[in-house]
């Protein structure tokens, strides 16, 4: 499910978890609370395509049939999804700019809480298969973020406890 | 100073209190025969509450395959502690729909939170086949009251608050060390001022240091997990982050893997939608 809302010229589409959204030139796609999800924004500057993914888990095995119906809850069936809309939207795979963003865990060492981990290693596996390189990303920690993508420019800006900064 | 004497304790006396109808109905669960025209009479009082409490049985998250036409058929259906339940769930969602100053919860994101743990304590208990007392989905639900009282303050110390945390100290002891409780504390306070079970009570006190709670307590140990699971997942995160520490006690007491929480996590959304379309109705 998706929110959006036209605010001027622009239209500002809110991300849920676990969904995806793309958009073209003049579009601000806006996702909040990152914690162990995997907030993945990818950017073609010459069609002026762009999509953002909010993935809440790793692997799509744990719940085969919501996979089914919600492809973008899981990062191993939502980044594929994510790559062929823009595909289908004129996106061309040696111009996109990547990157991401959340992944986060709780504080301490234990391992069964470590799904944003997971998360990063999963997305890590598949662009690597597939030749694909992050341009930046601001991942792990314990900070809840919140990401604004704007697709006129391909601008990232990533707003966490408090602060602001272009990804 | 007196607790009441004191800015936090004068706020947790203050504090709205549970409406009559969900006192007078859980004071008869431990009853030990408890009849329909008794849960009736109680209801009659408050003709608003028994509609949404029919709006709530007849959710899409409690299954029930008829529809539910009256309170002698939402007892005989569910029972009379799930009954309670929904009472209670109908008679908070007012307050905890606020926006939370502090933690900066826009409004609605507590109520959010608070739904989706309570449908995450009881997919975990499903999932590792626990025998957890059946309050577990109330004191899921009201685990972060004390949010509500306790906002405001952390919102005026939150500079001292910060560098607490900079230390690398968990969120619920940072508010400990500078405003000398934390939100679990108040809200266990605001609790046994409404009379609600000794349990859950406990459960709300030590949801984020269960190994200092004087019991171990599958119910504590169970909310512990869904919290940190549901704030993971971006339901109710708020300014504090992730800053909060998973018990490896509790895991190892659970027997909980990544897999158990990997599949209740991939359920939440839907089960906690489920129940807020019905309360939102």
């Amino acid at each position: 499910m998706t929110v959006s809302a036209r605010i001027g010229e622009s239209m500002t589409h809110t991300v849920l978890v676990g969904d995806l959204k793309t958009g073209c030139n003049g579009d601000m796609l806006v996702t909040h609370a990152l914690g162990s999800c995997l907030g993945l924004m990818v950017f073609d500057p010459v069609v002026k395509v762009g999509g953002l993914l909010h993935a809440m888990l790793p692997l799509s095995s744990i719940n085969p049939q919501k996979a089914q119906v919600n492809p973008a809850m899981f990062v191993d069936t939502g980044v594929p999804l994510l790559f062929h809309l823009l595909y289908e939207q004129g996106a061309f795979k040696g111009r996109l700019v990547v990157k991401a963003a959340g992944c986060g865990n709780p504080m301490g060492k234990n391992e069964v809480f470590k799904i944003g981990e997971r998360n990063y290693t999963v997305l890590k596996k598949l662009l690597w298969k597939n030749n694909i390189l992050l341009e930046s990303e601001d991942v792990g920690g314990t900070n809840s973020r919140t990401i604004h993508f704007d697709v006129s420019s391909g601008e990232v800006t990533l707003s966490s406890g408090g602060n602001k900064r272009l990804l | 100073m007196t607790p009441k004497e004191h800015p936090i304790g004068a706020q947790v006396e203050k504090f709205p209190g549970m409406p009559g109808a969900a006192v007078k109905l859980l004071a008869l669960v431990d009853e030990p025969c408890v009849s329909v025209p008794q849960i009736e009479s109680i209801l009659r009082q408050d003709p608003g509450l028994t509609a949404n409490l029919l709006r709530l049985a007849n959710s899409a998250y409690f299954g029930i395959p008829s529809k539910v036409g009256s309170v002698r058929q939402a007892v005989i259906l569910l029972g009379l502690k799930r009954l309670v339940q929904m009472v209670i769930a109908t008679c908070t969602s007012a307050i905890m729909d606020r926006t939370v100053p502090g933690y900066d919860l826009p409004a609605g994101e507590l109520w959010r939170h608070s739904l989706a743990v309570s449908v995450a304590t009881e997919g975990l208990v499903r999932e590792l086949k626990l025998d957890a007392a059946e309050e577990i989905f109330t004191a899921a639900l009201l685990h972060d009251v004390g949010k509500i009282v306790l906002g405001q303050f952390v919102q005026d110390d939150y500079a001292q608050i910060a560098l607490a945390l900079d230390q690398g100290l968990a969120f619920e002891t940072a508010e400990s060390i500078v405003l000398g409780t934390n939100h679990a504390e108040i809200g266990a306070q605001v609790l046994s001022k409404w009379s609600l079970p000794e349990g859950i009570v406990h459960a709300v006190r030590w949801h984020h240091e269960p190994e200092k709670a004087e019991r171990p307590d599958p119910m504590l140990d169970v909310v512990h997990v869904a919290n940190m699971l549901c704030l993971m997942i971006g339901i109710g995160v708020g300014r504090e982050g992730l800053n909060y520490r998973p018990s490896p006690v509790v895991t190892k007491r659970l027997g909980i893997t990544t897999s158990h929480l990997e599949k209740v996590a991939s359920q939440t959304l839907q089960w906690a939608n489920e129940l807020s379309q019905a309360l939102a109705a």
